[in-house]
C-alpha cells in the first residue's frame, strides 16, 4: 500500500519525544465530545429543518498491522471538520418528527449519492436520475435529499450508487433518530431508544457500526486497476471503522485521525442506583452477515431495522447486511464475590504458574471485582483498578482477526467497572502524630470488626513543674505538632502550648479549657489531646477522575485495653484531608501541620464530632484529580491524612482513634 | 415465470368455510386429491437477454408421462395447492427422471412430510411422492399446512440443485388472497421472489458431477431465475398490500434489502410468526423461505424505477469482472422494483 509507512513515521516521531505532531483530537468530531460512547455530528437546526452537509471524500484508514488502506466515505462539510476525511461517515442524529435535509457533494470521480433504508418517502433535488436515486454527478456534482425523520430508531445511510464498488469502499454511516419528548417523556440522566419502555442510561449510548474492507479492492481503485468482485475476499473487519485493539481506543484518538469513533463498551453493575441499562446501537454496514458475539451478559434485543420487535435475549446474533438491531444491557453483579466477605470457594491459581499471551494481558491479577492482585514478573496488565473485560466480537472467528492474524478485527471490549468507579483500599499508614495503640493498614480495607487503632503522643517532663511556670522543658517534641498553637494534658491539667513548637522547650498557656493551673512532680506524662495519621494509596492511573474518599472510624475514651471505652460527650473533632502533591511535594505531607494537607471539601463539612460510635463520611473532590494522585517517585500515590483533636472544654482528656475503614473511589481514564 | 394452478377447482370452498365458522376443518372422512406431473430434464435458461446457460431444471409436461412435452425453466415451475374447507387434500407429485444417465434424482420440500414410499429414482423411472395437507383452517403448527415451500433434487450430492433442480410449492389457505389462514396475512398483489445463483461454468460442464466444487463460484445472482435488468418488476400501487414471497434455494444466507418502506415478516419457513416484526433488509437462509407483505407508501419510491428491493451482499453484478467497476454499471444481479 502507497501510505503503509505513515504510521511508523508516527511511532517513531513518538520515539524522538516529538509530541508536537500530535493534533489534540482528530478533527472529525465536535466540540467536548465524549471519549467513550455514541457522537452525533451536530449539523445545524432551524426551526424544525435539521440540516446536514456532507461531502464524499477519499483518504486513509490505518490497521493495527501497519497498513494503511485506501477509502472513500463521507465527510462533515461543516466546522469544525471541514471535509475532514473519515470512516465510517458522520453519525447524524435526529429527533422524531424533524425535517432532515442532507446536501451531499460528490468528490468522487463516478456519481454517487445516499440512500436511507428505513425512511419513507425521501425526496431528492438536483442531480441527476441514478439506478436507486439521484445522483451527484463526478467530481463537484451536488444533490439534495429530504426526509421526515419517521419512526425513531437506528438506521444505515449509504451509497445508492455503484454499490458493489462504493460501499465496500466505505459509502456508509449511521443515522439515529431520537424519540420526540411525546415519544419519550423527559427523565433525568436516561433518553429512550423508542418508546418510554426502551429507556437507557443517556451517558451509556454506544453505537457498533460493523463493516469489513477487501484491501485488494481498494488498493485496485487507489492505482486505476482491475478487480474481480466476484473473488472479494474481506480481510479486515471493523467496528466503527476501526480494528481491534484500535477499537477499544478513545473517540478522537490522534492515533486514529480519520477514524474518529471508539467501540469500547462502558458499564456498572446495576445497584439500587445504577438502574438503568445501556443502549447499543447495531449497524451492519458491510456485506457479509456478522455473527455477532457479546459476553458478560446477555443482550436484550428491542429492535430491528428501526423499529421495536418483541424482546429476545442473546449471547449471539446474526446481524444482516444493511440491518440494524438495538439492544439493551444490563449488567448484574450475580455472585457479590468479594475476597473479605464472600471468597470464592476455590483457591486461585499462584501467579507464578500463568503464563499471559505476548506477556500482555487486561486481567488484573485478582478474579475480584475491583482488586488487583500479583501478575508474573514482566506481564504488562492493561488494567486499571480491577474492572473487568469481556469481549464483544464476531464469532465468525476468521473476522476476529487483521488480516489472518489474531486477536483482532470486528472486536472490542465491554469494560464493567467496580460498583460506583474504581476503587481502592490504603496500602500503607504513617503516624505522624501519636503512637500506634494496635491494628494494621489491612484494618482499614472493610467495615468490620477490625480496628487501625492510634493513640496520642506523649512525653515527660524531666523535672517538677510550679503552678505558675509558663516555660517547660520536655523530653521529646518528636510528633508534637512543629507550629501552631495545640493543648496537652499533664495530670488534671490541660496546657496550651503557644511557642517554641518543633523545640524541647515550649511556651505554655496554663489552665486551660476548665481545668485549674497546679504543680506537677518530676517525670510527669505529658499527653497531646490530639492525633494525626495518614494513609497511602497506590496504583492510582494518571487522569483519575472524582476522587471519592471515604473514612470510617470512631474515638474511644481508653489508650489501652482492646474494647472501645465509651466517649460521648466532649467528643473530639476529626478532619480529613488529601495530599495536594502540587503544594511541595511528598515534603509538603510530611507532618500534620504539613502544607500540602488539603481539608476535603464539604459535604459534609469538617471537622466532625466523632465519639465511639462509628460514623463514616464520603468527601468527594469533582474534575480532575490530578494535584491529588503523585507522580515521580509518588506516582500513582494519594495520601489521606486524619486529624482528630479534642481541644474543647470541659477539661478533655486523652483518647484513642480507631478506624474501621478508609476507601477511595474514582473515575478511571 | 409462469404459474401454473394445478389444483382442483372447489370454487364452493369459501361458502363452506363460512357456514364452518372458525373451527378448524372438519374431519379427515373424505379427501381432494391433487395430482401435480413433473420432469427433471435439461435445458436451457436466459439468465439475462444476452446470457443463456444449460440448466437441468423442472417442467411440466403437457402431455402427462411424455417428457418430450415437457420444457425445464429456470426455477421449476411455481406450483399452486389451494387447501380444502372442509377435507384434506392429498397431492401427489409424479415427476419423472429424464436426466443423462447415471444422476438418479430425489425429490424433496422442506417442510412436508411426505408419505411413506420411495425417495429417488433413476433416470427413465418415474418417482411418486405424496403428502396429505389439512383443512384449512389448520391447527396451529399443523403439518403440510398453507405456507411458501421450495422443492428440488437433492441428488448428485447437491449439484441438480446448482443446476436448476429447484421451484417454489406455494400451499393456499382455503381463503383467497391470503398467504396463511391469518387475516393479518391478506394481500392485493403477490410475488413469490426465488432467490438462486448459476455459475456458467458449472451450467456448461459436461458433467456436473465431474466439476471441482472448490472452484465453484457463481457469477448471476437471480430473482426468478433473472438477472437485473431482466428481473420482472412488481407491479402494485400506493396502499396495497405485496406478499413477497421469499424463497431462497442458492446457497448464501442472503439478506434482501427494500428502500423506501419497511416489509412485516408474518412468517418463516412456511410457518406463522409468533412475533412478527418489521423490517428493511432481512436475511433468508439458504434452504428457507419467508413471506412479508409490504404496503406500498404514499409518494413514490427514491428510484424513478420505484421501491428498490435488491441483495445487500450487493450481489449486482452480471457474470466475469475484470474492468475497474462492477459491470454491469448500470446494474445487475439481484435487483428489481416495486413500481405501479
Amino acid at each position: 500500500m502507497a501510505r503503509r509507512l505513515r504510521r511508523l513515521g508516527l511511532v517513531l516521531a513518538l520515539a524522538a519525544g516529538s509530541a508536537v505532531l500530535i493534533p489534540t483530537h482528530a478533527d472529525a468530531l465536535p466540540a467536548g465530545f465524549p471519549k467513550i460512547g455514541m457522537v452525533c455530528t451536530p449539523g445545524s437546526v432551524s426551526g424544525t429543518t435539521h440540516t446536514f452537509n456532507l461531502v464524499a471524500n477519499t483518504g486513509y484508514a490505518d490497521t493495527p498491522d501497519g497498513n494503511s488502506i485506501f477509502m472513500w466515505s463521507y465527510a462533515n462539510h461543516d466546522a469544525p471538520d471541514n471535509d475532514h476525511f473519515q470512516t465510517p461517515g458522520p453519525v447524524l442524529c435526529v429527533t422524531e418528527g424533524e425535517n432532515v435535509v442532507v446536501n451531499l457533494t460528490n468528490t468522487l470521480p463516478e456519481p454517487g449519492s445516499i440512500v436511507f433504508p428505513g425512511q419513507a418517502d425521501v425526496t431528492a433535488s438536483g442531480g441527476s436520475a441514478g439506478l436507486l436515486t439521484s445522483e451527484a454527478a463526478a467530481s463537484g456534482g451536488t444533490v439534495s435529499y429530504s426526509f421526515t425523520a419517521g419512526n425513531p430508531g437506528t438506521y444505515l445511510y449509504q451509497s445508492g450508487s455503484d454499490q458493489a464498488k462504493q460501499v465496500e469502499m466505505g459509502l456508509y454511516g449511521a443515522l439515529v433518530v431520537r424519540p420526540n419528548a411525546t415519544t419519550c417523556p423527559p427523565v433525568a440522566g436516561t433518553n429512550c431508544a423508542y418508546g418510554a419502555g426502551t429507556r437507557y442510561d443517556s451517558g451509556r449510548e454506544y453505537l457498533l457500526l460493523l463493516s469489513e474492507i477487501d484491501p485488494v479492492l481498494h488498493h485496485a481503485v487507489e492505482t486505476g486497476g482491475t478487480y474481480d468482485l466476484n473473488a472479494r475476499r474481506a480481510r479486515y473487519f471493523t467496528v466503527n471503522g476501526r480494528e481491534f485493539p484500535d477499537t477499544i481506543q478513545d473517540n478522537g484518538t490522534a492515533l486514529q485521525p480519520n477514524q474518529p469513533y471508539g467501540a469500547l463498551v462502558r458499564l456498572q453493575p446495576n445497584t439500587a442506583t445504577n438502574t438503568q441499562p445501556a443502549l447499543i446501537r447495531m449497524v451492519n454496514a458491510g456485506l457479509l452477515n456478522h455473527p455477532f458475539h457479546p459476553h458478560g451478559n446477555h443482550t436484550t434485543e428491542i429492535a430491528q431495522d428501526g423499529r421495536v420487535v418483541a424482546r429476545t435475549e442473546h449471547f449471539g446474533e446474526t446481524i444482516g447486511s444493511g440491518q440494524t438491531l438495538d439492544y439493551l444491557i444490563r449488567w448484574d453483579d450475580v455472585d457479590q464475590w468479594s475476597p473479605a466477605s464472600n471468597p470464592l470457594p476455590v483457591a486461585q491459581p499462584n501467579y507464578r504458574n500463568l503464563t499471559f499471551k505476548d506477556g500482555n494481558t487486561f486481567y488484573s491479577g485478582s478474579p475480584y471485582l475491583g482488586y488487583k492482585g500479583t501478575l508474573p514478573t514482566g506481564t504488562v496488565s492493561q488494567n486499571v483498578c480491577g474492572e473487568w473485560y469481556f469481549p464483544w466480537h464476531s464469532h465468525a472467528l476468521n473476522e476476529f482477526s487483521n488480516f489472518d492474524e489474531g486477536f483482532g478485527g470486528m472486536a472490542t471490549l465491554l469494560r464493567v467497572d467496580p460498583s460506583g468507579g474504581c476503587f481502592g483500599s490504603p496500602t500503607a499508614t504513617a503516624i505522624v502524630g501519636g503512637t500506634l495503640k494496635g491494628g494494621t493498614v489491612a484494618a482499614l480495607t472493610a467495615d468490620d470488626a477490625a480496628y487501625y487503632q492510634v493513640n496520642p503522643k506523649t512525653t515527660t517532663r524531666p523535672t517538677a513543674t510550679t503552678a505558675g511556670q509558663t516555660s517547660i522543658t520536655v523530653a521529646s517534641a518528636a510528633g508534637f505538632p512543629a507550629s501552631g498553637n495545640y493543648d496537652i494534658r499533664i495530670d488534671n491539667e490541660v496546657l496550651q502550648v503557644t511557642g517554641g513548637q518543633g523545640t524541647t522547650t515550649w511556651t505554655v498557656s496554663r489552665g486551660q479549657l476548665g481545668t485549674a493551673a497546679a504543680a506537677h512532680a518530676s517525670g510527669a506524662v505529658m499527653t497531646a489531646l490530639a492525633n494525626d495519621w495518614y494513609a497511602t494509596f497506590t496504583g492510582l492511573p494518571a487522569g483519575a477522575a472524582n476522587l471519592k474518599v471515604t473514612y470510617k472510624g470512631k474515638n474511644c475514651s481508653n489508650t489501652t485495653g482492646t474494647t472501645c471505652a465509651a466517649l460521648i460527650s466532649n467528643v473530639p473533632q476529626q478532619t480529613v484531608r488529601i495530599c495536594d502533591w502540587t503544594v511541595a511535594g511528598a515534603a509538603g505531607c510530611s507532618s500534620g501541620t504539613s502544607a500540602g494537607w488539603v481539608t476535603l471539601p464539604p459535604p459534609p463539612s469538617q471537622p466532625r464530632d466523632v465519639g465511639s460510635t462509628d460514623v463514616s463520611s464520603t468527601w468527594t473532590i469533582p474534575g480532575s484529580g490530578s494535584a491529588y494522585v503523585g507522580t515521580g517517585a509518588y506516582k500513582g500515590q494519594v495520601r489521606v491524612l486524619v486529624h482528630t483533636q479534642r481541644w474543647t472544654t470541659p477539661s478533655p482528656t486523652a483518647f484513642s482513634t480507631w478506624g474501621d475503614l478508609m476507601k477511595i473511589v474514582y473515575d478511571a481514564p | 415465470m409462469r404459474a401454473i394452478a394445478v389444483t382442483t377447482s372447489r370454487v364452493l370452498l369459501v361458502f363452506a368455510m363460512i357456514a364452518a365458522g372458525l373451527m378448524f376443518g372438519g374431519s379427515a372422512a373424505s379427501a381432494a386429491t391433487v395430482s401435480i406431473n413433473l420432469c427433471a430434464l435439461p435445458g436451457t435458461a436466459p439468465l439475462t437477454d444476452a446470457v443463456t446457460v444449460p440448466i437441468w431444471g423442472f417442467g411440466i409436461p403437457t402431455t402427462p408421462g411424455d417428457c418430450s412435452t415437457a420444457t425445464a425453466s429456470l426455477p421449476g415451475p411455481q406450483l399452486h395447492v389451494t387447501l380444502s374447507a372442509t377435507e384434506t387434500t392429498t397431492v401427489t407429485f409424479n415427476v419423472i427422471n429424464a436426466l443423462p444417465a447415471g444422476h438418479s434424482i430425489t425429490f424433496e420440500i422442506p417442510g412436508i412430510t411426505f408419505d411413506a414410499g420411495a425417495a429417488d429414482v433413476d433416470p427413465g423411472g418415474t418417482l411418486s411422492r405424496s403428502f396429505t395437507a389439512p383443512a384449512s383452517p389448520s391447527a396451529p403448527g399443523a403439518a403440510n399446512a398453507a405456507g411458501t415451500y421450495l422443492y428440488g433434487s437433492g441428488g448428485d450430492g447437491g449439484r441438480q440443485q446448482a443446476m436448476g433442480l429447484y421451484g417454489a410449492l406455494i400451499v393456499r389457505p382455503s381463503t383467497a388472497n391470503q398467504a396463511y389462514e391469518s387475516a393479518a396475512t391478506a394481500y392485493d398483489v403477490e410475488a413469490p421472489l426465488v432467490l438462486s445463483a448459476v455459475d456458467p461454468a458449472f451450467n456448461n460442464a459436461s458433467d456436473p458431477v465431474a466439476f471441482d466444487m472448490y472452484k465453484y463460484r457463481a457469477t448471476y445472482w437471480l430473482i426468478n431465475g433473472k438477472a437485473y435488468p431482466d428481473t420482472a418488476g412488481i407491479t402494485a400501487a400506493a396502499g396495497q398490500r405485496v406478499l413477497l414471497r421469499y424463497v431462497n434455494v442458492g446457497y448464501d444466507n442472503t439478506t434482501m434489502m427494500l428502500l423506501g418502506m419497511h416489509e412485516h415478516v408474518v412468517a418463516k419457513d412456511a410457518r406463522l410468526l409468533n412475533s412478527a416484526y418489521n423490517a428493511s433488509a432481512d436475511t433468508i437462509p439458504a434452504g428457507a423461505t419467508e413471506d412479508v407483505i409490504a404496503t406500498v407508501p404514499a409518494g413514490g419510491g427514491p428510484s424513478d424505477s420505484g421501491f428498490p428491493l435488491f441483495n445487500r451482499q450487493l450481489h449486482l453484478t452480471n457474470g466475469g469482472q475484470t474492468g475497474q467497476s462492477p459491470s454491469p454499471l448500470t446494474g445487475g444481479g439481484m435487483l428489481t422494483f416495486i413500481h405501479p
